[in-house]
């Protein structure tokens, strides 16, 4: 029971990458794909930032009065939620963002060309 | 402060509970597109006032600029919110769906 | 970090993505889609993610949402079932899927408890980051400290990235007006832009607003969530809501294909112009210290910090000129006369 409380999360991190895995295999639809791996992304973000998380801890930005005067106050390391894994994946969701325009762009060229999104009326054609 | 506070979230829970309830219940587009446009703006203003309230625990300038800041939230949601819904049914007017009139051979 | 509310969240997100990929509608995929990015905006900042989670709510459940409506608004919006080979073809998908879920479950078993700090992710260098970057760049966002200055290489190939998926876009896309010698397949359309006037004066108050957000968003991103990517998305999406409510040929009257480009390869080499300056000025690339010789009265701290807001203002500028470049190469097939 110990170990379901304190990994519950990572099993739901795996079935959403399951979700977006079966949904780039055995859809048939290029657009259904491609949502399929937007969800794929976006669980390994989640599990990324999971793992910087700490409990009860704050937010990674330094508490200062208001104004640009910064509290030079001792800084206690759990108090703050780990940074590192939030930038790495701040460029992971800008990235995913270009390679979604570029996926829908092939997706519209593909339809222009064989006036179909299907799988298999494409395969035929070709 | 606190009863304040306790009561407008309990309002805006059973505002945002009879919004749904009204999704799934009406039998057509436009008048379930009524009760979620209403029902959603109204529920998310009385959230953010119990927000505006809950900051004024401590009474100090940066409290008071940030309970600002979530009243210029609430203008804009008051603005944008029956926008969007204005342009869906729009949207579903043009795409010419029937509104539903009661049938006087059915026993509802 | 309460466990119950987080519980919550994830089977809601479990039950979206299912929907998401089981409608047989595009449309509703998409909307679906836009639901389910906006469940994990509100999961991260409940982790204690708030740039991320910021990130998310404008690239996600804004830019992603409506580039995909744009796409299905293109093409067809059925998904039609496949003729033959559904049972093999769902069998080898389950089989693979069920396969790496074990791999990963069995794996799963060597990671650290959920949010402990005592993790070996939290152990080794985030502490350093955490309690010298007050002392280093008197920026107290620790997320934008790390990304502009500390990993400042990784931020800036980024930038790159995203100005190369913008030339994808306009390489697959753009069709002119001489070689039209395909013919565009019927869209499924609703109403060729309809004027409507509630939504066209609204659109039109809101917009200097949502601008005027997106350049505070720039500016104070030292001190409160925020930063070049998310000031440069919402500034992106502020046109994309010029170019829905009107038509979009107002906006490629507002900003043609030559200047989109031209802005975005701008942002891109302030970002590097910044570094070479750096480089010239005789310290390392990207190093901002020996700014404090151009910059008039500022110490070797205060120009760090100076530093990271020009790069972030070059990050934001070219994150907006290419959304909005991929939008209109996506809504009007490339061929820039309607949408």
């Amino acid at each position: 029971m110990q170990s379901i409380i304190s990994d519950y999360n990572y099993w739901i991190y795996i079935l959403l990458m399951m979700i977006g895995l079966y949904a780039m295999l055995a859809k048939n639809n290029l657009v259904k794909k491609v949502i399929g791996m937007s969800i794929f992304q976006t669980a390994i973000i989640v599990f990324y930032v999971s793992i910087g998380a700490k409990e009860d801890a704050s937010i990674p930005i330094i508490a200062h009065g208001p104004g640009h005067g910064a509290v030079e106050a001792a800084i206690d390391v759990a108090h703050y939620a780990n940074p590192l894994p939030h930038v790495l994946m701040l460029t992971a969701i800008v990235v995913s963002v270009g390679t979604l325009g570029v996926a829908l762009a092939i997706c519209l060229g593909i339809h222009r060309r064989y006036k179909s999104l299907e799988e298999d009326e494409i395969q035929e054609q070709l | 402060m606190d009863v304040v506070v306790i009561i407008l979230t309990v309002s805006a829970l059973v505002f945002f509970f009879a919004t749904t309830v009204g999704l799934l219940r009406f039998p057509d587009f436009y008048s379930r597109m009524h009760a979620a446009g209403k029902g959603d703006t109204l529920s998310s203003l009385i959230m953010l006032m119990a927000l505006v309230f809950y900051n004024f625990h401590e009474f100090n300038l940066a409290n008071l600029l940030v309970s600002m800041k979530i009243l210029l939230i609430a203008v804009f949601i008051f603005m944008a919110s029956p926008t969007a819904t204005h342009a869906i049914i729009d949207a579903g007017y043009e795409s010419d769906i029937e509104p539903w009139t009661k049938k006087p051979e059915e026993e509802s | 970090m309460i466990w119950q509310l987080d519980l919550s969240i994830l089977s809601l997100i479990v039950v979206c993505a299912f929907a998401t990929i089981m409608v047989k509608d595009l449309l509703s995929a998409a909307i679906i889609f836009g639901a389910y990015s906006f469940l994990m905006c509100l999961l991260w900042t409940e982790l204690g993610a708030v740039d991320v989670a910021f990130t998310e709510a404008s690239v996600g459940a804004g830019v992603s949402t409506v580039l995909f409506i744009a796409a299905v608004h293109q093409t067809s919006r059925i998904v039609k079932p496949r003729k033959s080979g559904r049972m093999l073809s769902k069998a080898v998908g389950l089989v693979a899927a069920l396969l790496m879920g074990l791999v990963l479950v069995i794996a799963e078993a060597d990671f650290p408890g959920f949010a402990s700090p005592f993790s070996p992710a939290s152990l080794h260098l985030s502490p350093y980051y955490i309690t010298q970057t007050l002392h280093d760049t008197n920026v107290p966002n620790i997320v934008t400290s790390v990304l502009a200055d500390y990993r400042g290489f990784d931020t800036m190939f980024e930038t790159a990235v995203i100005f190369t998926a913008g030339l994808a876009v306009i390489a697959i896309l753009r069709r002119y007006k001489r070689d039209d010698s395909t013919e565009i397949p019927e869209s499924y359309t609703i109403s060729e832009g309809y004027p409507d006037t509630i939504i066209r004066f609204v659109a039109r108050q809101l917009v200097p607003f949502i601008q005027l957000f997106a350049l505070y968003v720039v500016a104070h991103g030292h001190h409160s969530p925020g930063g070049g990517f998310q000031g440069g998305v919402i500034l992106g999406a502020s046109f994309i809501l010029l170019a829905i409510s009107f038509d979009t040929r107002m906006i490629i009257g507002l900003m043609s294909e030559k200047s989109n480009i031209l802005l975005g390869n701008i942002g891109v080499l302030i970002y590097a112009g910044i570094g070479f300056l750096c480089l010239l000025l005789g310290a390392n690339f990207l190093d901002y210290s020996i700014l404090s010789k151009v910059l008039p009265a500022t110490d070797k701290i205060m120009a760090r910090s100076h530093g990271m807001l020009g790069i972030e203002i070059g990050v934001a500028i070219a994150v907006m000129a290419i959304v909005i470049s991929i939008y209109i190469n996506i809504i009007s097939h490339g061929k820039y006369d309607k949408g």
